[in-house]
């Protein structure tokens, strides 16, 4: 929970419109959790990397290295378009997996990730925030089949982003 | 995109328009529950907007989405807020407090934490919120005359730490 500043207006008691008072926050990592807890079929796993946040984050935001290098069943994946809002960069991404093609939007902010397949049938979502400082990087890494009736599958994607999350971590070392 | 867009869509399950409606309605929720959970307002928000999520398909009315997500908030921090040490319980007028230097005397937080949840609660409704008494009566499910006790007791506690 953070007080933000108001400059100029210090705070005010009941009847001054809540200046002052303290104001909740959800970074990233409670974002996904967020989304982990209400998506059918979500696997996820979060851990801390022993790496700084910010190598850590940029490493990873480069999609078309970092993808393929950590998820095994990506062989490869390309950006074929991109455009800025003003708060996040907005992505086509299409990763070939199994020997298929699959087009994805990607909604890319600092330190959050979320990629949907076109088709809706396939979800990632990855997150980070700074640990100990920024020194280290707790991550968080979700994939799920955001469809009904797909509780089944949840078991073949927790394998999936565990062996994900071991290849980050062996990554992240030499970050 | 729309609001009304958005729970339509996240109503049919897509996770990014999900993701969009919590970003969309993270600063409301964020000021409700900073002042009622305070120490455990990030807590409190992130259980918000799964129960909002879990049950946004049984939202008729889109347009009910703020009064919706708003009695969720409140229920959620107070319970956040209720599974710590509460100084003063509801009901029961908190102690006159130390004299404390200007900056102190100041401090919102301290005055909000030596009320019991419920009694923040009403504070933010009515204060931030801007509900009637008898529509913050009707969130908290609760009689209109306990609003206005509840109400008293808050404001006097700013009373008496502004009044030094």
């Amino acid at each position: 929970v953070t007080v933000p500043p108001t400059p100029g207006m210090p705070p005010g008691p009941p009847g001054h419109g809540g200046r002052g008072w303290p104001v909740a926050s959800l970074d990233p990592i409670g974002r996904a959790r967020v989304l982990a807890a209400t998506v059918p079929s979500a696997a996820w796993t979060e851990g801390v990397l022993d790496a700084p946040y910010d190598a850590t984050w940029a490493w990873v935001s480069d999609l078309e290295r970092s993808v393929p290098l950590f998820d095994t069943d990506v062989r490869r994946l390309r950006v074929t378009s991109r455009s800025d809002e003003a708060d996040a960069l907005r992505l086509r991404v299409v990763a070939t997996s199994f020997g298929i093609p699959v087009p994805f939007d990607v909604r890319l902010e600092d330190g959050f990730c979320l990629m949907r397949a076109v088709a809706r049938i396939f979800l990632v979502v990855m997150a980070a925030v700074p640990e100990d400082g920024g020194q280290r990087t707790r991550f968080f890494h979700m994939e799920a089949v955001p469809l009904p009736g797909t509780a089944s599958v949840r078991r073949r994607l927790q394998r999936a982003v565990e062996a994900d999350f071991a290849n980050l971590s062996r990554i992240a070392a030499d970050l | 995109v729309g609001v009304e867009q958005l729970v339509r869509a996240a109503q049919r399950g897509d996770p990014a328009a999900m993701d969009a409606l919590v970003r969309a309605l993270a600063p409301y929720v964020g000021r409700i529950c900073g002042a009622i959970a305070l120490e455990r307002g990030d807590d409190a928000m992130q259980e918000t907007f799964i129960a909002v999520l879990r049950n946004v398909r049984a939202l008729r009315e889109p347009a009910a989405l703020h009064g919706w997500v708003r009695r969720i908030a409140v229920r959620e921090a107070v319970r956040a807020a209720s599974g710590t040490a509460t100084p003063f319980p509801a009901g029961v007028e908190p102690p006159p407090l130390d004299p404390v230097d200007v900056a102190s005397a100041l401090d919102v937080r301290t005055v909000l934490a030596s009320l019991a949840p419920e009694h923040r609660a009403v504070l933010v409704l009515r204060d931030i919120d801007g509900l009637s008494e008898r529509e913050v009566a009707g969130v908290l499910g609760v009689p209109e005359g306990t609003v206005k006790s509840r109400l008293h007791r808050a404001r006097a506690a700013f009373a008496r730490r502004w009044g030094q």
